[in-house]
């Protein structure tokens, strides 16, 4: 297993317009493997967060290439990358961003609602993806009802249950204690294992680090280098 | 989606009910006061209505109803012999002072129909007859004037009492149901030629000229003709009504008053709408961020920002318009204010409501169109 799930070749981007203006992203090449859990690390203001952006496609790039299962992002319009998202990416943020005003099963059954699925379809999936991370008790619940931990899962159910290719997560533990970040690492972990999958975590987390397969170095704007923690192989750019 | 928006609509409770209460005040301020001021105008043609002529001739100086200028009495028989017309009535009317058995006294608008045919006669007699206004004497009176010329509000004027209009000796021989005048003051009906005792004597008495077109002939066309062949001014029930109205619009201060108000309704309805629903959605703006980001498309999601305006539209027009028709109910079983609903004016007020949740609605969706979906992704 060894196909390339994301790619970024040269990517630059900036933000700002003059004398203001910041490059974040300089030349910056990336590669992200199916069947991995690849984690972006790096000191704040390093760009790991925009990087993340320009792969999930919530964010153009100025120059460069951005592909994702051999989509070229860069060249699509923003119809198609919403299109792209919607059906091959998986969400999973910091604050978890679920919508408070909805059950668990409501938030969950989201992305599929997004696609076009009807509400009682998703809402069957969504109970089931729920079960799958230990809330199926709590489907009827308001993420105000339930702790830090249990939203980050209720968060990980809606990144999954529409079977993306793809997991982009950012900071999923940073506001979980080390029992509920272990087990939200677990999971991902566990998705992680399907060789059509790849979970990309941005994080400063030391305490997951041990989950990587590979872990992405940027500095200043570029990929420092990349190891895997397990054999300790590292590849500078 | 739209199941879930409105969920995220209903679910902030207290943004709701402040939309809702926002939209239901301004459409319950817009309906009601459009109403009363077309109840205004209506009692502005009251007289028209309570005396049920299909054309009415008067001088050509005349410009609406309530306006006095005599005829010749000559003017009738010129009115009588133009082609088309079936019957012609002579008719006065004006302003008239009475006095109480007390000593005290109040404006009446009195009504002087022709004897012989009761052309112009109230519609409906509740109480005594029509024929005895043919005795000496005799006056019928509305129901309103039944109870302001009373002295005790606990027993109105009835059939036999007797008052004085302008030292003469009115005895009631009859009650009628009528429209309230714009005056305020109540309708006393008598014969032509007994109103003539009554009213001071001028050169020329006769106010206008009630006329009935022949079987088979337009009135509108009738009207035209007498207009033609006399040198006067004809119209119809409508087109007098229309011409009144008119008048008060042009005329008073009465549409700039209630437009003001109507106005303020509708800019408060905008305001506190638009400001309300607008913090609504910048306070989910991470939300509908991370709903773009999964993928929803602007358009879904401005498909679902409008869903929402249009459901507290919707909900604040109909408990307006309901609150509006329930102070509608209460006043007209008072008599006042006036209030007339026509069908014309919910309507009106649905797209005066319509236009403020688009208002609404386009402040959020241009912010969640400029919205960047990596916004999600900052701390």
């Amino acid at each position: 297993m060894n196909r390339i799930a994301v790619r970024t070749s040269c990517v630059c981007k900036g933000f700002g317009e003059g004398e203001s203006r910041t490059e974040v992203l300089k030349e910056v090449n990336f590669e992200a493997q199916m069947g991995e859990l690849l984690m972006l690390v790096g000191p704040s203001g390093c760009g790991k967060t925009t990087l993340l952006s320009v792969i999930a496609g919530t964010l153009g790039v100025d120059r460069g290439e951005v592909e994702v299962f051999d989509s070229p992002l860069h060249r699509l319009q923003t119809k198609e990358v919403t299109q792209f998202r919607a059906s091959n990416i998986g969400f999973i943020f910091q604050q978890y961003n679920l919508i408070p005003t909805l059950n668990c099963i409501e938030n969950v059954s989201v992305p599929l609602r997004i696609q076009g699925a009807t509400a009682a379809d998703a809402e069957d999936k969504a109970a089931a993806m729920l079960e799958t991370v230990g809330l199926g008790k709590r489907i009827r619940h308001r993420p105000n009802m339930l702790s830090g931990g249990q939203q980050q899962r209720v968060a990980i159910a809606r990144a999954l249950v529409h079977d993306p290719k793809l997991i982009i997560c950012d900071e999923p533990t940073a506001a979980l204690d080390s029992e509920n970040g272990a087990r939200v690492m677990e999971i991902l972990r566990g998705v992680a294992a399907r060789p059509d999958r790849c979970v990309i975590i941005v994080t400063h987390d030391n305490r997951i680090f041990r989950y990587a397969d590979r872990m992405t170095h940027m500095e200043d704007g570029r990929i420092h280098h990349t190891d895997n923690p397990e054999t300790g192989a590292m590849e500078r750019q | 989606m739209n199941d879930l928006a409105l969920k995220m609509l209903l679910g902030d409770r207290a943004k709701y009910i402040m939309l809702v209460s926002g939209l239901t005040f301004a459409s319950l301020l817009m309906t009601e006061q459009a109403a009363i001021f077309c109840g205004i105008m209506q009692w502005s043609g009251s007289t028209l209505d309570n005396v049920g002529a299909p054309i009415w001739v008067v001088d050509p100086m005349v410009e609406q109803v309530n306006d006095t200028e005599a005829l010749r009495d000559t003017d009738l028989h010129r009115v009588r012999s133009v082609e088309g017309v079936a019957w012609a009535a002579p008719f006065y009317q004006g302003v008239l002072r009475t006095r109480m058995r007390d000593g005290s006294f109040k404006f009446v608008q009195l009504v002087g129909i022709d004897a012989a045919t009761f052309a112009g006669a109230p519609a409906e007699v509740v109480e005594g007859d029509l024929n005895q206004l043919r005795l000496p004497n005799t006056v019928i009176l509305d129901e309103y004037g039944a109870q302001k010329l009373s002295r005790d509000p606990a027993r109105p004027i009835a059939v036999g009492d007797s008052f004085e209009i302008n030292d003469h000796e009115a005895r009631v021989v009859g009650i009628c149901r009528t429209r309230m005048s714009f005056s305020g003051n109540p309708y006393v009906f008598t014969t032509y030629d007994q109103a003539l005792q009554y009213a001071p004597g001028t050169r020329k008495m006769l106010s206008c000229v009630l006329v009935g077109a022949a079987e088979g002939k337009e009135p509108a066309a009738v009207a035209r003709r007498i207009g033609q062949a006399t040198g006067l001014k004809a119209y119809t029930r409508d087109e007098f009504f229309w011409l009144t109205v008119w008048w008060f619009i042009e005329n008073t201060g009465i549409p700039v008053a209630f437009g003001a108000t109507v106005l303020l309704g509708f800019v408060v309805g905008l305001a506190i709408s638009s400001q309300t629903f607008y913090s609504f959605v910048l306070e989910n703006l991470r939300n509908l961020g991370a709903l773009k980001a999964m993928g929803a498309s602007d358009r879904v999601l401005a498909r679902m920002v409008m869903l929402q305006t249009l459901t507290v539209g919707l909900i604040g027009y109909g408990c307006g318009v309901g609150l509006a028709s329930l102070f509608g109910m209460v006043v007209l079983r008072k008599g006042m204010p006036p209030f007339f609903l026509p069908w014309q004016l919910p309507l009106l007020t649905l797209g005066a409501v319509l236009f403020i949740c688009w208002m609404a609605a386009s402040l959020g969706i241009r912010k969640i169109r400029q919205l960047e979906p990596a916004v999600v992704f900052r701390g």
